[in-house]
């Protein structure tokens, strides 16, 4: 849909000429997330600086009945922060401060643009930190973080981070600018903030985030454990879990994946090895001292090769660093990528990681892991070349086939991804017909003109049962019938 | 009732099997809510069952009240219209339970004792313990979003409930969550349903996340001389890399009834972990006590069991405000109380800004209206927090609303969240609130 000279003198109205890009170039920066298969430009990108501007930009938009889409730091891996239908893309990237900290009452409000690691960064001498750690910290926003409902490795603990949001300013998709929880722990009525977060901007826009700050543990050790193959990792995995320990955060790497971090960014991890577990203890340090030895031996019967503990913070640094940056290494496996971002029960990890292995030899296909062992949380990267005919078929059947064997043990479609464009399809999976149509009610309720970031989050086949009917509209003047 | 009654209940005995469907008057005294009596009490033992009963009712337009184990059925407002009670009791199964991954699926209306009884073998635990609440549904704890000392480290229904199984108000049985630790796989309907007083959806089965039982736990008691000591130490205990997993603080009234040694203020903690790490802590919070003129002592884990009396009495507050505020609210519902001429005792939630307040008999309720609920609701206002009226005497309930006002930007999403799902107001009409 083409900009009208009408709707972009509006937005310029809201956010000055220095907040809107509309220009071909300034505009193509926006059209995809990192799951670059997905593309679509937005037909405008406007930054605005204040809750007020992006409650008169929703507004504006409901009335033109045009497409909206929010943008934090664009780093999302689903096909979210893109827009299919063109329309206004909303970035945040404009309200990025730190508002207030409030250590007596352990909670930070922030703009929806603040970048993750910052806030962990700006309370750290005080001796907390923000606990979601997804690997993309360094760059992804809180804001992002809150609508895609992020994890990451030290979630095993800590939990998600709807866990870690006590309120939200949203504007809805009826143009309303509300606050919902706030630094108080309950309030009478439906958890609205616990509906937002997650919601992929498909319900309203982020304009601020209240967070739970978390103390800093006393000690940390992390622990490096490698084997033969992943089959023995994967038991082990389920041996520390079974015997009552839920470390902080306890991620897997395969062979493939090591040999890309060795020679990508260069960890130090064991050249030659079939896995290795990255196993994190944190709190009292006498707790840490009493769990490390039990998962030592358990690594050991497990036939661990070798384990290793990080004697110093640039030690822990360093194994982290490979994993943090697992993704930035994917260029050097292949040239292109699926990723799936699947979850099965833990018990499951041992007979999933078999499936895996059969799936990818039935295909001829490479396919790596790196991810969050310890919750089910999979993360295999399924290697393909386009160039190569045929093989992109052959990638998105194997695609396929993994998503099923997951959900057949009982799993989820996405652990903390989220849905986006990627996986809307594969939503009947995991939910019959009824529960889909109860999520596209609840959609209407706060997004009635079906202009927040549509396309996203639900299958959109009308097939799928009445909940998916378009939002009842008037038809405009002189529609034909 | 639209249709008489006689017809409805022989459609719902050809559901639940005429045993299960009561009618006679001194059965249904028992369900009364607020002094309403039922017509009918229809006791389903199959998801199944109660989507047909709650089609029947939206069908013959008659207004139905989940109901658990009926421990909190005197929280919300007095229903505007009762018709058919729902009694989940009779659905009490363990449906699924892997211990390796330590999830379960469980009936809504299996009581907590009896899940624990079922996990501890396996040295897991559901960590949900409202005081006095062991023989509580579990379906009823996540609908009334009932908490208690395991809150401090582990959160509440809210961060424990993964997938719900819920009968909507047109009796569509539907499913929202995952079965699995992490999800994010579509919208947390589960979220939505929690605390939500069984207004949108009647909850059948759960999926619950468990924990593991720490090694070793040991508890002690701490008592202060003044509120303020108590403050100074609570701030510095949550400014620790202390880790207790239970913790509650009460009045010296709450530690009288709960059977502990009586101090101004007194906190009973739990440090579950290995035996050392126990030790260890346990010095390092008595050391912290001691520096705030506290002293402590260990306690049985029985001390525990002696909360659930602390909120029993007829009238029960439930007050909100910034957690750093705690004792500061401590003190001034003291003061209303005296105002409003009762005693009041004190169970709250350290690190999370909520007390119960509990009054016992012989109170006017007029007089506590004006003189403890609404100016303490209206100074808790002002800070974001809220005051409910748990727990009252219809007469009580009469003269205020027990939720407070919800603000009317978010009570209009609220009751369009309420309209779409439930327009004919068959679940719980008039209870939830703003009159939801």
């Amino acid at each position: 849909m083409p900009l009208t000279p009408q709707l972009r003198r509006a937005l310029e109205d809201i956010v000055g000429p220095a907040g809107l890009v509309v220009s071909a170039e300034g505009r193509l920066t926006y059209e995809c997330d990192m799951h670059t298969f997905y593309k679509g430009t937005p037909d405008a990108v406007v930054l605005p600086e204040s809750a007020a501007q992006v409650a008169a930009i929703v507004r504006l938009c409901r009335r033109e009945h045009v497409p909206i889409v929010p943008r934090g730091s664009g780093t999302g891996l689903i096909g979210g922060a893109m827009a299919p239908e063109g329309g206004v893309m909303v970035s945040m990237t404009r309200m990025n401060r730190v508002v207030e900290l409030d250590f007596p009452n352990r909670c930070a409000t922030v703009q929806p643009g603040l970048i993750n690691l910052w806030l962990s960064q700006a309370t750290r001498d005080r001796g907390y930190f923000f606990a979601p750690d997804p690997s993309s910290q360094m760059v992804s926003s809180i804001g992002g973080n809150a609508s895609t409902n992020a994890g990451g490795p030290h979630c095993l603990k800590y939990g998600i981070t709807v866990n870690h949001v006590l309120g939200l300013e949203v504007v809805t998709g009826a143009g309303e600018l509300v606050q919902l929880g706030g630094k108080t722990h309950e309030r009478p009525g439906y958890d609205l903030t616990g509906v937002m977060v997650g919601a992929e901007g498909t319900l309203g826009l982020i304009t601020g985030v209240i967070v739970r700050l978390t103390h800093l543990p006393e000690g940390v050790k992390t622990i490096l454990a490698s084997f033969s193959s992943i089959e023995d990792a994967s038991e082990a995995v389920s041996a520390i879990i079974r015997a009552g320990i839920i470390p902080a955060a306890l991620e897997m790497l395969d062979e493939v994946v090591i040999r890309a971090i060795e020679e990508g960014v260069g960890a130090g991890y064991p050249k030659g090895a079939g896995a290795v577990l990255l196993i994190e203890l944190d709190g009292p340090i006498a707790e840490i001292e009493a769990q490390s030895g039990p998962i030592e031996t358990i690594c050991r019967d497990h036939l661990a090769l070798e384990i290793r503990v990080a004697q110093s913070e640039a030690e822990r640094a360093l194994l982290w660093k490979g994993r943090k940056e697992a993704a930035g290494v994917f260029g050097r496996l292949t040239p292109n990528w699926l990723l799936q971002d699947a979850v099965v029960p833990r018990s499951k990890l041992p007979q999933i990681m078999k499936e895996v292995a059969a799936i990818g030899a039935r295909h001829r296909l490479v396919i790596a892991n790196v991810f969050h062992a310890g919750d089910g949380n999979l993360h295999p990267l399924i290697c393909y070349d386009d160039r190569a005919p045929g093989e992109l078929e052959r990638a998105k059947q194997a695609n396929e086939e993994l998503l099923a064997a997951c959900l057949a043990l009982g799993g989820s479609v996405t652990g903390e991804h989220g849905v986006g464009l990627d996986k809307r399809a594969s939503l009947p999976m995991q939910f019959a017909d009824a529960d889909l149509s109860f999520m596209a009610r609840l959609r209407r309720v706060f997004d009635p003109d079906s202009i927040m970031n549509p396309g996203k989050l639900l299958p959109s086949h009308p097939a799928c049962g009445e909940g998916f009917r378009p939002a009842a509209r008037p038809l405009p003047a002189g529609t034909w019938i | 009732m639209a249709v008489s009654a006689g017809a409805v209940h022989e459609a719902l005995a050809d559901i639940a099997g005429r045993e299960h469907c009561l009618r006679e008057a001194p059965a249904l005294a028992r369900y009364a809510i607020d002094g309403m009596m039922p017509s009918l009490v229809v006791r389903p033992a199959t998801a199944d069952e109660v989507s047909r009963v709650v089609a029947l009712c939206a069908a013959e337009r008659l207004a139905l009240a989940p109901r658990g184990a009926g421990t909190s059925i005197g929280l919300g407002n007095p229903p505007r219209r009762l018709d058919v009670v729902l009694d989940l009791g009779r659905m009490h199964a363990v449906r699924e339970y892997v211990p390796e991954d330590m999830v379960a699926t469980v009936e809504a209306g299996a009581t907590l004792d009896a899940l624990a009884a079922h996990f501890a073998p396996h040295r897991q635990a559901l960590t949900l313990d409202p005081p006095g609440g062991g023989t509580r549904s579990v379906g009823g704890v996540l609908a009334t979003h009932a908490s208690g000392p395991l809150r401090f480290r582990y959160g509440t229904g809210r961060d424990l409930l993964l997938g719900a199984r819920f009968v909507q108000a047109d009796g569509t049985l539907t499913w929202g969550g995952a079965k699995v630790v992490k999800s994010v796989t579509g919208y947390d309907v589960p979220k939505l349903l929690v605390g939500s007083l069984g207004t949108l959806g009647v909850l059948v089965e759960v999926t619950l996340r468990l924990h593991p039982m720490p090694p070793a736990s040991r508890n002690w008691r701490l008592g202060f001389p003044s509120r303020e000591a108590a403050a100074v130490f609570l701030a510095g205990l949550l400014d620790s890399p202390l880790q207790p997993d239970r913790a509650a603080l009460l009045d010296a009234a709450g530690l009288a009834r709960a059977g502990l040694a009586v101090d101004a203020i007194g906190l009973l903690l739990s440090i579950g972990s290995a035996p050392e790490a126990v030790e260890h802590q346990g010095r390092a919070l008595a050391r912290l006590a001691a520096g705030h003129g506290g002293r402590s002592e260990e306690v049985p884990d029985a001390a525990w069991a002696g909360l659930g009396p602390t909120v029993d009495g007829p009238l029960l507050l439930r007050v909100t405000g910034e957690p750093r505020r705690l004792l500061d609210w401590v003190g001034e519902a003291h003061a209303a109380a005296a105002r409003a001429g009762v005693e009041v005792m004190v169970l709250a939630q350290p690190g999370h800004g909520v007390l119960q307040l509990s009054v016992g008999e012989g109170f006017d309720a007029a007089r506590v209206v004006t003189h403890l609920v609404r100016p303490l609701r209206s100074a808790l206002e002002a800070e974001g927090g809220s005051l409910v009226v748990e727990r009252a005497p219809a007469e009580l309930k009469a003269r205020c609303d027990v939720w407070g006002a919800i603000q009317p930007d978010i009570l209009a999403i609220m009751e369009r969240i309420k309209t779409e799902f439930d327009p004919a107001g068959v679940l719980n009409p008039g209870r939830f609130v703003g009159g939801l």
